[in-house]
């Protein structure tokens, strides 16, 4: 790019308080690829939308074709299971009841939900945004693991090591009538 | 091509006649437009047609070429407008999102049209709900796989909507200005369990109804409020606070045990509010996306 003198095209007014400060020859930087590295949306994003949808659908298809949605008995109001349990993603739920009815069920989950929402709140650093595990972030990112791992493992206490009562089994000496 | 070339098709001319010729009504109509309008014929030609339709619908080309039209691609499309016309490369690398947030999408729409489906199928009454379950396993066309669709997308969508979260946090995308996405987040989550939990009691079989009972048991348990704010030393005679928890568990089943009424309850929680509200939802915290800048990105903060 070639600077020009601006003053020979432009002579300074005193009487503003602003002026034109230079004059570039040369295309606009946006022209071809900006200096942000950005490129169009179609076709970019939207082969990678589709092949994304392609994807889920034909999962989804195919699981519902080779693995059909469990249908047991009609409800029976006089023939309670034992144990009773609730569906998967409320299990850890059902686990925390089994120890303190009123702070597992309500309790500690609604505080969850109001810690979720406050966390960009309470963690205001400015940095690691757009890096998975960010170094400068490893007590945060420690912390959502610890937090991921508690739900995780109630999940699966609930699901496969709670039998009759529920009492503790493990899941090869889980009494039979138990799915 | 010059108008001059189209003549309006009638009858051929009847080669000396007795009469002046006698034009049918058609051929009077065909004539007059002719005079009035003879452009109308290149009209009617079938591409001229197809073009002139398609370019009042869409008004890009189908295979844009240039960046320009690229951009209108998205610009001017009802379905993709919502998206930027031009995005970070950073964005687009799949071990970056995993395509989560969209992949949530996704499910949501196929459990929206599965479950409309279904709708024609299911009736929300004890005495025929579970009969048409099993109608859906043996009578109905691709019954089952209609309801193995809905079932499935709905335990993926909250395993997804899980990892969408982790995701988030990990990369730190909650920050500043996204702080009220992720909390518009929590509650998308929220609502996607609660549907999840609506939706379960209706096939109306073992599982569902005692999931439900315990369920319901846990929403009565707080009466552990109401119980200690009135343990507490008060006046005699002031007014004490009702069980909370009871409250609660009548106002979701109608009665004091799953049945009738906590089904048609749970049916329209689950087909028409909570489908209506996580929707709005949904929109709102994909306008923000836009709003707070597009998806996060390592040039935010850099180390």
């Amino acid at each position: 790019m070639k600077r020009i003198r601006e003053e020979e095209i432009f002579p300074r007014n005193p009487n503003k308080t602003y002026g034109l400060m230079e004059l570039v020859k040369g295309s606009s930087t946006r022209v071809d690829r900006g200096p942000d590295d950005m490129v169009s949306s179609w076709p970019h994003l939207l082969i990678r939308e589709a092949a994304l949808f392609a994807a889920c659908f034909a999962v989804i298809l195919a699981l519902s074709v080779f693995k059909p949605a469990p249908l047991e008995l009609e409800a029976n109001p006089q023939k309670p299971p034992n144990p009773a349990k609730a569906p998967w993603y409320f299990l850890g739920l059902q686990e925390l009841v089994a120890y303190d009815a009123f702070w597992g069920g309500l309790g500690i989950p609604g505080l969850v939900v109001i810690g979720l929402m406050a966390i960009p709140y309470l963690d205001r650093h400015h940095s690691g945004i757009g890096r998975w595990f960010a170094p400068s972030r490893r007590m945060a990112c420690a912390l959502w693991t610890g937090y991921v791992v508690i739900v995780v493992v109630l999940i699966i206490i609930g699901q496969y090591f709670r039998g009759p009562n529920w009492a503790w089994y493990t899941p090869w000496n889980m009494p039979p009538e138990v799915q | 091509m010059s108008v001059k070339e189209l003549r309006p098709s009638g009858p051929p001319p009847s080669s000396g006649g007795s009469r002046p010729s006698a034009d049918g009504p058609l051929t009077k109509l065909n004539k007059a437009i002719y005079r009035q309008a003879p452009e109308v014929f290149d009209n009617l030609r079938p591409r001229a047609l197809f073009h002139n339709i398609y370019k009042s619908v869409y008004r890009t080309t189908a295979f844009p070429k240039t960046e320009r039209e690229r951009s209108e691609a998205f610009f001017n499309s009802f379905l993709l407008h919502i998206q930027p016309a031009k995005i970070e490369k950073h964005a687009l690398r799949f071990t970056y999102t995993f395509g989560l947030g969209l992949l949530s999408t996704y499910l949501f729409l196929l459990l929206t049209i599965s479950g409309l489906l279904l709708m024609f199928v299911y009736v929300p009454s004890v005495q025929d709900a579970y009969g048409r379950m099993q109608d859906l396993h043996s009578s109905v066309s691709f019954g089952y796989i209609l309801r193995g669709m809905h079932f499935w997308s709905a335990n993926a969508m909250i395993a997804v909507v899980f990892f969408h979260m982790c995701r988030v946090f990990y990369t730190g995308a909650y920050k500043a200005p996204r702080e009220f996405n992720w909390v518009i987040g929590v509650i998308l989550m929220v609502l996607t369990l609660i549907l999840g939990f609506t939706g379960y009691l209706l096939p109306w079989d073992q599982l569902a109804f005692w999931a439900i009972t315990v369920g319901a048991g846990i929403a009565g348990k707080a009466n552990w409020i109401s119980d200690n704010i009135n343990a507490l030393p008060h006046p005699p005679g002031a007014p004490t606070v009702p069980p909370l928890g009871d409250l609660t568990r009548w106002a979701l089943l109608g009665s004091d045990t799953v049945g009738q009424e906590a089904l048609i309850r749970f049916y329209v929680l689950h087909v028409a509010i909570l489908p209506v509200i996580i929707t709005l939802f949904i929109v709102y915290h994909m306008w923000r996306i836009r709003k707070d800048g597009g998806i996060s990105s390592p040039k935010e903060s850099p180390e």
